[in-house]
């Protein structure tokens, strides 16, 4: 069956189309969580964030002029609020998996240990700009390509690699001593 | 660093890495928040759909039935001007009827006799 395009998802959304909405958050949900990563740096608010972002683009939908381009305008959204979501609280101390989508988690010395992995990354990720961070996460978690980056962050595709390049390059000396823990299991 | 080491070492970010099934109940906690949005929509959308059609009843109704009392009256009195309209005027019946000697004699000779309406004209201006 065809895919349906954001625009077409969007109208139906607008009139309440669960299935529609759904299909949205399905392709989104994990691009969001990159963004929201990449501003906030703490795994239980950028969830909060994403979820938050879902609620106001629902109810904000008629503001999608150009439905087209839903996933900028998303994302700017997400972007916004990950945003709010810092200067409105102070950030609690330590990351957490959140509690409720994490039910069937690993056992709690992996899960110490993920959060050390976690938080190490973290660290060498604050290092980059919040663009790097963004184009890094999308571009190597997300598997966009550059092209995509570019037409969703709405920014020229050569300034999209030229990020990516130089988030790279300091990520390349910053995770230099990780090479053991890769793919922990 | 590799590229693909890189990039595998950032999967430890997903929250999926070692939890299978976290985006599908992250979807589904984002749904059961976003119901009671999508019911208030889709009864926006019903309404919407009621407002146009009672709009267009409310509009089209007044607007026929106007129409249809303006046909009846211009019926009614066009019927009332001309009774006789439509009804096409017989030369037989004309002569059958009770003419004159005179009359019939000068609207043949006379200057009636150009035409059959002229004649007609004359005849019937002529009855007594």
């Amino acid at each position: 069956m065809r895919e349906r395009s954001d625009a077409e998802l969007v109208t139906r959304a607008r009139s309440g189309h669960a299935e529609s909405f759904g299909e949205l958050v399905r392709r989104y949900q994990q691009p969001a969580f990159s963004i929201a990563l990449s501003v906030i740096g703490r795994h239980q608010n950028a969830e909060d964030a994403v979820q938050e972002s879902f609620m106001v683009a629902l109810q904000r939908l008629e503001d999608c002029r150009n439905p087209d381009r839903f996933a900028g305008w998303f994302l700017t959204i997400v972007r916004n609020r990950s945003r709010n979501l810092i200067r409105r609280e102070s950030l609690r101390s330590g990351d957490q998996i959140p509690a409720s989508a994490s039910n069937a988690g690993p056992s709690p010395e992996k899960a110490a240990s993920l959060a050390e992995l976690r938080e190490g990354l973290q660290e060498a990720l604050n290092k980059l700009s919040e663009v790097q961070r963004e184009i890094v996460l999308l571009h190597d978690l997300e598997g966009w390509k550059h092209s995509e980056i570019a037409e969703r962050l709405g920014m020229p595709s050569g300034t999209v690699r030229s990020h990516l390049h130089f988030a790279r390059k300091a990520l390349r000396v910053e995770l230099s001593g990780w090479r053991d823990h890769l793919a922990p299991s | 660093m590799k590229n693909e080491r890189r990039v595998a070492l950032l999967r430890v970010l997903d929250p999926a890495h070692e939890n299978p099934g976290y985006w599908e109940r992250f979807r589904a906690e984002i749904m059961e928040r976003a119901a009671f949005e999508l019911a208030r929509r889709r009864e926006l959308a019903r309404e919407s759909v009621e407002l146009v059609l009672s709009g267009w009843s409310r509009s089209l109704i007044p607007v026929a039935l106007a129409a249809a009392v303006i046909a009846a009256i211009l019926v009614s009195s066009e019927a009332v001007r001309d009774p006789g309209a439509g009804v096409p005027l017989v030369l037989e019946d004309v002569l059958a009827t009770d003419i004159s000697d005179e009359v019939l004699e000068t609207a043949i000779t006379g200057e009636a006799h150009a035409s059959p309406v002229a004649f007609m004209a004359f005849v019937e201006g002529n009855r007594p």
